[in-house]
C-alpha cells in the first residue's frame, strides 16, 4: 500500500467527522465561484436579449442567486480553511506524540539525534499535504468534473465531448506529473537538506573539535555546499512544476477558445440558447483554478511520500521490537536467584551489527545490601551490564531477575523505582538546575535539592550563582565545569531511593579529594540499598565487598 | 517605485541580513513587469470572446440565426486561433517571471545562510553559542521562509500597481459606473489588510518562536532520552512535548486564522464586486437602468467585457492577500535572524578587533615560523570565567620541548588556561605568549597544528576515517598504516577493529555506538594523527578510561609528548607520573605565583 495512501486513511480514522466535512464544505465555494461567473453570464446575455425584444425578464431571482453565491464563495472558502488546517494540524500534533514514544522506546538504538528531530518536525509537517493538497483539492476536481459533465451531457453531445476531451487531458497531465526521476530528484534534495541541518547543528554543538580539526570556515563551505545540491534539485523540480503548470493554464485557455467555438456553433444549430452558451463559457474560466490546486499538490505529492515512508517505518520497526521483547517472560525461577537483588542467568547480548557477542552466558549477582564492583577492561561489556539491567537493552538469550522476578515484567515506572541508573553519559536538559535534578525525582523539594547538592559537594558552586537552583543550563550543561557535571549526575542518585543503585564510573572526571569524599557521602546516604559500581579505580575497587572481574570471567 | 524601496516601505526598519542585493531586486522587479504583463494580455482575450458572442448574440436578435453558421465561421476560428496564439504569449511570461523571481529569491537565501554561517566562525568556541537544534532551525528553516518572501510577495507588488488601474481604466472607457463599482471595492482592500496585517506580523514572529520552542524541546529532550527512561521520567516528557505541540498548533491557527480572514475579506470585495458589477451590466442592458455609459447605453458586448474584465481586477489583489502570509513569514524571520546575527556577533571573550588583529598576523605568523620550536609564556595573566575570577597574575612558562602537567581540583581553571594559549579566551590582564607572539594572534596557525584533545571531544557524524583525517590539510597522502599506527598510539586500535565496519563504521554527531572513554580514545588518535604537530595540548586524556587502556593511552602520550611541548591537564596520578614539570593550579591561585615542584 502506498504511504500516502496509509497517512490519508490514518487521518481519516483520527477524526472520521472533520476529514468528510472538510470536502463537503470545501466543495461549496468552488462550486460557487464556477456557478458565479456562469449565471452573471447567463443573466446579462438573458438581459441584453430581453432589452432587445421587449421581453418580460425575471431579474430579481437571478441578481439575487448572484448576490447569494458571491456570499456563498467567501463564507465557504473562510470555513473550509479553517476545518481542514484544523483536522490536519490535529492530526499532526498526535502523530508527533505518537512518533516520540516510539522513539523513547528505541531509545539505545544510537540514532542521530539531529535524524530523530527531523521525523519529529521536518516529516509530520510535510504530511499536511496529504489532506490539504492532495485528498480535498483531487475530491474536489473530481467531483467539479463529474457535474459538469453531467450539465454538459444534458446540453449537447459536442459540448459533452469537448468538455470531456479536456478534461481527459488535464486528467492525463497530472496522471504525468508524478515520475519516477521526480522521486529520485525529491530524495536527494531530501539528503541535502538533512546534512545541511545535520551539518549545521555540528556546528553549533562541536565548535571547539571543528575549530582545531577542519576548520569552521571548511564546515560552513561543507554546509553551504549541501545548500548549492538542495537548490539544484530544488531548481529541477520547481522548473518541471511551472512547466506543467504554464501547460495546463494553456490547456485551460484553449479549453475557452473551444467551448467558445462549440457553444457558437450549438447555438447556430438552434439546441442552445445564447445566455446559456454565455453561461457554459464564462463557467470555463473559472476551472484552471481547481486544476492548478491538483497539479501543485501532485508535484510535492515524491516530498511527502519519502515523509510518510519514513515515519510509517518508525512505527513498523517499534511493533517488531515490542512483540520479541515479551518473549521470555515465563521461565522458571530458581529458588537461590530469588533472593538476590539482582541476578545474571546466562545472558548472552551481541550488539545489532556486531560480529562477536559482548556477554555470552554471563551469570552474576547481587546480594541485598551488598557493594559489587565490576572491573576489567573497556569492551568487556561492563557498560552493556548496566544498560541490561536498566532495561535499556533486551537480553538476547538467558534471563535478568530484579528482587527476583523478570526485569522484562517490570512497569517502567516500577523499575526505575527499583534501581537508579548514573550512566556513564548523563545528560542535562537545556532547563533550570531545579527542573535537571527532578528528572529523578518530580516531587523533591526545595531542601531536598539543596540536600543532594551538598552530599555531592555541589552545594557551594550553585549557591554561588544569583539565580541558584533557577540558573538555567545551556547547552550540554555549558557554566558548569566536567567535574562539576559530573557531580550534578550524581545529586540526581541522592535525591532517589532505589533498592539497588547501578554506578557507571561514578568518580571519573573528579580530583581524587573530591572523589573520595562524594564516594565516603554516597556509602553513608545509601543506607541498605545494594550497589552496582562500575570502576576501574583502585579506590572505588577497594571499596566493594566484591569485585566481579570480567576479563577473568572471559578467560574462564 | 522600484520594488527595493517597496521592501524597505514594506518592512519598516532595515535588517542586517535577508535583504536582496541590487540585482536581485532588478530580476524581482522584472518578475513583476512580466506577470502584470500577462495579466494584461488578458484584456485582448476578453475583448475577442465578448465581440464574438456579441455577434452571436446581435445575430439571433435579428433572427438571421441560419446565416450565422456560415458567415461567421472564417471570424469564429480567427477569434479562437486569437485566444489560442495570447495563451502561449502570456504562458510564457509567466514562466519567465518564476524563473527570474525563483532564481533571486535562491540567491538572496544563500547569502543570508553564508552571513549567518560565516559569522559563526569569528566567535570563539568558549563563548555562549546558541542551542544547536534552535540554530540548526535557524539556518535551515527561518531562512528557507525568506524564499517564498521574495519569490511570491515582492513581484505581486509591481502587479498590483500596474494591472488594477489599467482594468479599471478598460472599464472606466466603456462605463464609468463599473468603473466606479470596482474603485469602490478595491481600494477598502488594502485598509482591510492594513489592519489585519499588523495582527498577522505579530502572530507570525510568536509563531516562529514557538517552532524553534518546539524543535528546541524536541532535541533537547531526544539527546537526553536515555537519562530520562533511567529515572523513569518519559511520561512527564511525553506530557512537555504535547505542550509544545498543542502550542505550536493553536499557534499555527492563529496565524492561519488570520491569514485567512484577510483573503477572505479580499474574496468578499471580489465576490460582491463582481455580482455588483454583473447586476448592473444586466440591468442597463434591459433597459431599466440609462446611468453609467458614456452618452450611449451599454452594449451587450461591452457588457460582457466589462464582466470578463472583473475577476481579473480583483485577480492580483488576490494573489496578493495569498502572498501575504508569505510576507508576514518573511518579515519575521528576517528579524529572527537579524536577532541571532546580533547575539553571535556580540563582543564575546575575544573580540572582532583581535580577529582581524589574527587574520592580518596570519602572514606574519607563516614566514616567522612561530611554531617551528614553540615555548609558551603566562606573563602575570589574570582572567575571569563569568564573573568569577580564575588567574590573577599567573606566570608560566613551558620552554621548548618541555612537558607540563597540570593539575588541580575541578573548576580551578585547568581548561580555561588551555584555552588562553588557543586564542579561545583573552586574558583580562597581563598576556599569553607562543614564541613572544601574543597567543591571540598565534592561535589561528596554531590549531591548524596543534594536536589537541578537549575535555568533552566531539566526534562529527561521518565515518572513524573521515573523523580521523579531519583536520589533516592533505589528508590524501595519508596511508592505511599511518592511521592504524596513530590508533594504536590513542589505545584504540582494537576498539576501532571491533566496530562492525572498522574505520568505515558511520558515526553520529553524538559519536553513536562509542561509549564516551571511547570517543576519547578516537579524538585522541585523530590528534596523533598530526605526526608533524611540535605541541600538543591535552585535557584530561584518560577520563573515562579503564587502568589498562588508561596505560596504553598513557603509552601513547609519553610518545607523543617525546620531541614536543607538551601541555597536559589532568588529575589521573598515572598521568601525573608522565616525565615533565607538574604545575599544581590550587596553589597557583592562592599564592598568585609560579609553583616549583
Amino acid at each position: 500500500m502506498s504511504p500516502i495512501w496509509q497517512v490519508a486513511k490514518s487521518q481519516f480514522r483520527h477524526d472520521r467527522l472533520h476529514f468528510c466535512l472538510g470536502i463537503i464544505v470545501a466543495i461549496l465555494p468552488a462550486a460557487a465561484g464556477l456557478l458565479l461567473l456562469g449565471v452573471s453570464g447567463w443573466f446579462i446575455t438573458a438581459a441584453a436579449l430581453a432589452g432587445l425584444s421587449g421581453a418580460f425578464l425575471n431579474i430579481f431571482a437571478p441578481s439575487a442567486i448572484i448576490r447569494a453565491l458571491a456570499i456563498i464563495r467567501t463564507a465557504g472558502r473562510y470555513g473550509e480553511r479553517v476545518l481542514t488546517h484544523d483536522a490536519t494540524f490535529r492530526f499532526l500534533s498526535d502523530l508527533r506524540n505518537r512518533l516520540f514514544a516510539t522513539s523513547a522506546e528505541k531509545v539505545s538504538e544510537g540514532r542521530r539525534t539531529g535524524l530523530v528531530l527531523n521525523r519529529l518536525t521536518a516529516d509530520v509537517a510535510a504530511l499536511d499535504t496529504v489532506y490539504l493538497r492532495l485528498v480535498v483539492p483531487i475530491s474536489l476536481a473530481v467531483t467539479i468534473a463529474v457535474f459538469l459533465l453531467f450539465i454538459w451531457w444534458t446540453v449537447s453531445a459536442s459540448v459533452f465531448l469537448t468538455g470531456l476531451s479536456f478534461m481527459a487531458f488535464w486528467a492525463f497531465l497530472a496522471r504525468s506529473v508524478v515520475s519516477r526521476s521526480d522521486r529520485q530528484m525529491a530524495r536527494r534534495a531530501d539528503a541535502a537538506s538533512e546534512a545541511m541541518r545535520l551539518r549545521t547543528a555540528d556546528l553549533a554543538a562541536g565548535r571547539r573539535d571543528l575549530a582545531v580539526y577542519g576548520g569552521l570556515d571548511k564546515a560552513v563551505d561543507g554546509i553551504l555546499e549541501a545548500e548549492r545540491r538542495l537548490q539544484d534539485s530544488e531548481n529541477w523540480r520547481e522548473r518541471r512544476a511551472a512547466g506543467f503548470a504554464a501547460l495546463s493554464g494553456f490547456v485551460g485557455q484553449t479549453f475557452l477558445a473551444a467551448m467558445l467555438l462549440v457553444c457558437i456553433w450549438n447555438v447556430a444549430d438552434g439546441t442552445l440558447g445564447v445566455p446559456a452558451a454565455v453561461g457554459l463559457v464564462l463557467a470555463v474560466i473559472a476551472l484552471p483554478e481547481l486544476v492548478s490546486a491538483v497539479l501543485l499538490g501532485l508535484t510535492n505529492l515524491p516530498r511527502s511520500e519519502l515523509a510518510a515512508r519514513r515515519t510509517d517505518l518508525t512505527a513498523h520497526q517499534n511493533n517488531k521490537a515490542k512483540t520479541g521483547a515479551g518473549s521470555n517472560n515465563d521461565q522458571p525461577v530458581p529458588a537461590d536467584q530469588s533472593e538476590c537483588v539482582l541476578s545474571f542467568a546466562s545472558v548472552s547480548f551481541t550488539y545489532p551489527g556486531a560480529i562477536d557477542p559482548v556477554l555470552e552466558r554471563f551469570s552474576f549477582d547481587v546480594k541485598p545490601g551488598e557493594i559489587v564492583a565490576l572491573s576489567g577492561r573497556s569492551g568487556r561489556g561492563k557498560s552493556t551490564i548496566a544498560s541490561l539491567a536498566a532495561r535499556l537493552r533486551s537480553v538476547d538469550t538467558g534471563q535478568i531477575l530484579l528482587n527476583g522476578r523478570n526485569i522484562e515484567a517490570y512497569r517502567a515506572t516500577e523499575l526505575s523505582d527499583t534501581v537508579t541508573v548514573l550512566g556513564q553519559r548523563p545528560y542535562f536538559f537545556n532547563d533550570t538546575i531545579a527542573d535537571n535534578l527532578r528528572v529523578a525525582n518530580p516531587s523533591a523539594s526545595e531542601q531536598d535539592l539543596w540536600s543532594a547538592l551538598e552530599r555531592s559537594v555541589l552545594v557551594d558552586r550553585i549557591a554561588s550563582d544569583p539565580d541558584g537552583l533557577n540558573c538555567v543550563l545551556g547547552e550540554g550543561g555549558l557554566g558548569l565545569s566536567g567535574g562539576e557535571l559530573r557531580r550534578l549526575a550524581l545529586a540526581r542518585a541522592f535525591l532517589t531511593r532505589p533498592s539497588l543503585f547501578i554506578l557507571d564510573e561514578m568518580t571519573e572526571g573528579l580530583d581524587q579529594v573530591t572523589a573520595s569524599e562524594v564516594l565516603e557521602r554516597f556509602f553513608k546516604f545509601r543506607g541498605t540499598a545494594s550497589v552496582l559500581m562500575i570502576a576501574h579505580k583502585q579506590r572505588e575497587i577497594e571499596s566493594a565487598d566484591r569485585v566481579v572481574n570480567l576479563d577473568n570471567m572471559s578467560d574462564s | 517605485m522600484d520594488a527595493r524601496e517597496g521592501i524597505a516601505k514594506d518592512a519598516d526598519n532595515a535588517f542586517s541580513i535577508g535583504e536582496p542585493g541590487a540585482a536581485d531586486t532588478k530580476a524581482l522587479n522584472l518578475a513583476g513587469v512580466f506577470l502584470a504583463v500577462s495579466d494584461l494580455l488578458w484584456i485582448p482575450q476578453a475583448g475577442f470572446l465578448a465581440w464574438t458572442l456579441g455577434t452571436v448574440l446581435s445575430g439571433v436578435a435579428t433572427q438571421e440565426r441560419t446565416l450565422l453558421a456560415s458567415d461567421m465561421t472564417p471570424q469564429l476560428l480567427l477569434a479562437a486561433a486569437a485566444v489560442v496564439m495570447i495563451a502561449i504569449a502570456r504562458v510564457t511570461l509567466v514562466r519567465f517571471a518564476q524563473t527570474q523571481s525563483l532564481t533571486a529569491a535562491r540567491s538572496i537565501q544563500s547569502q543570508a545562510r553564508s552571513r549567518l554561517l560565516r559569522a559563526t566562525t569569528t566567535r570563539s568556541p568558549s563563548d555562549s553559542f546558541p542551542v544547536a537544534g534552535a540554530f540548526a532551525a535557524h539556518v535551515v528553516d527561518q531562512v528557507d521562509l525568506l524564499g517564498p518572501y521574495y519569490r511570491n510577495f515582492i513581484p505581486q507588488l509591481m502587479r498590483l500597481r500596474l494591472v488594477p488601474l489599467a482594468i479599471v481604466a478598460m472599464t472606466a472607457w466603456y462605463s464609468w459606473l463599473a468603473a466606479l463599482i470596482l474603485l469602490v471595492s478595491g481600494p477598502l482592500i488594502p485598509l482591510f489588510m492594513a489592519l489585519i496585517g499588523s495582527r498577522a506580523k505579530a502572530a507570525s514572529a510568536s509563531q516562529q518562536e514557538e517552532l524553534t520552542r518546539l524543535s528546541g524541546v524536541l532535541l533537547d529532550r531526544i539527546r537526553g532520552l536515555e537519562t530520562l527512561k533511567l529515572f523513569g521520567a518519559l511520561e512527564g516528557t511525553k506530557a512537555d512535548i504535547r505542550d509544545a505541540g498543542e502550542r505550536f498548533r493553536t499557534g499555527t491557527m492563529k496565524v492561519l486564522k488570520i491569514a485567512f480572514l484577510s483573503s477572505t475579506v479580499l474574496e468578499l470585495f471580489s465576490a460582491l464586486g463582481i455580482a455588483f458589477s454583473a447586476v448592473y451590466i444586466g440591468f442597463s442592458l434591459l433597459g431599466d437602468l440609462n446611468v453609467g455609459a458614456w452618452g450611449t447605453p451599454l452594449g451587450f458586448s461591452q457588457g460582457l467585457f466589462i464582466l470578463l474584465l472583473a475577476p481579473e481586477f480583483f485577480a492580483p489583489l488576490r494573489a496578493f492577500s495569498t502572498a501575504y502570509h508569505d510576507r508576514a513569514a518573511g518579515i519575521a524571520a528576517m528579524q529572527k535572524l537579524s536577532l541571532l546575527l546580533a547575539e553571535i556577533e556580540t563582543e564575546g571573550t575575544v573580540s572582532a578587533s583581535d580577529l582581524v588583529k589574527r587574520s592580518a598576523a596570519k602572514t606574519f605568523t607563516a614566514s616567522n615560523e612561530t611554531l617551528a620550536n614553540p615555548c609558551v609564556s603566562f606573563n602575570e595573566v589574570s582572567l575571569e570565567v563569568s564573573g568569577r575570577p580564575i588567574f590573577s597574575r599567573f606566570s608560566l612558562h613551558v620552554g621548548v620541548g618541555e612537558t607540563v602537567l597540570i593539575s588541580g581540583a575541578s573548576g580551578s581553571g585547568k581548561t580555561s588556561l588551555l584555552d588562553l594559549i588557543l586564542g579561545y579566551r583573552k586574558p583580562d590582564g597581563g598576556s599569553v605568549q607562543i614564541n613572544e607572539v601574543d597567543a591571540n594572534i598565534a592561535a589561528g596557525e596554531l590549531r591548524q597544528h596543534v594536536m589537541w584533545l578537549g575535555q568533552a571531544p566531539t566526534l562529527f557524524h561521518g565515518s572513524v576515517k573521515s573523523n580521523l583525517l579531519k583536520g589533516l590539510p592533505d589528508p590524501t597522502s595519508v596511508s592505511e598504516a599511518d592511521i592504524w599506527n596513530a590508533l594504536r598510539l590513542a589505545g584504540a586500535e582494537n576498539l576501532v577493529r571491533r566496530l562492525p565496519q572498522g574505520l568505515a563504521t558511520q558515526l553520529g554527531e553524538d559519536g553513536f555506538g562509542l561509549s564516551v572513554g571511547e570517543i576519547r580514545r578516537v579524538a585522541l588518535a585523530r590528534a596523533a594523527m598530526r605526526s608533524n604537530s611540535t605541541i600538543l595540548i591535552a585535557d584530561e586524556p584518560t577520563a573515562g578510561l579503564d587502568p589498562e587502556t588508561a596505560r596504553d593511552v598513557i603509552g601513547g602520550l609519553t610518545a607523543l609528548t617525546r620531541d614536543r611541548t607538551a601541555l597536559i591537564a589532568t588529575h589521573d596520578p598515572a598521568v601525573l607520573k608522565l616525565a615533565g614539570r607538574r604545575v599544581d593550579l590550587d596553589r597557583v591561585v592562592e599564592a598568585g605565583l609560579e609553583p616549583v615542584s
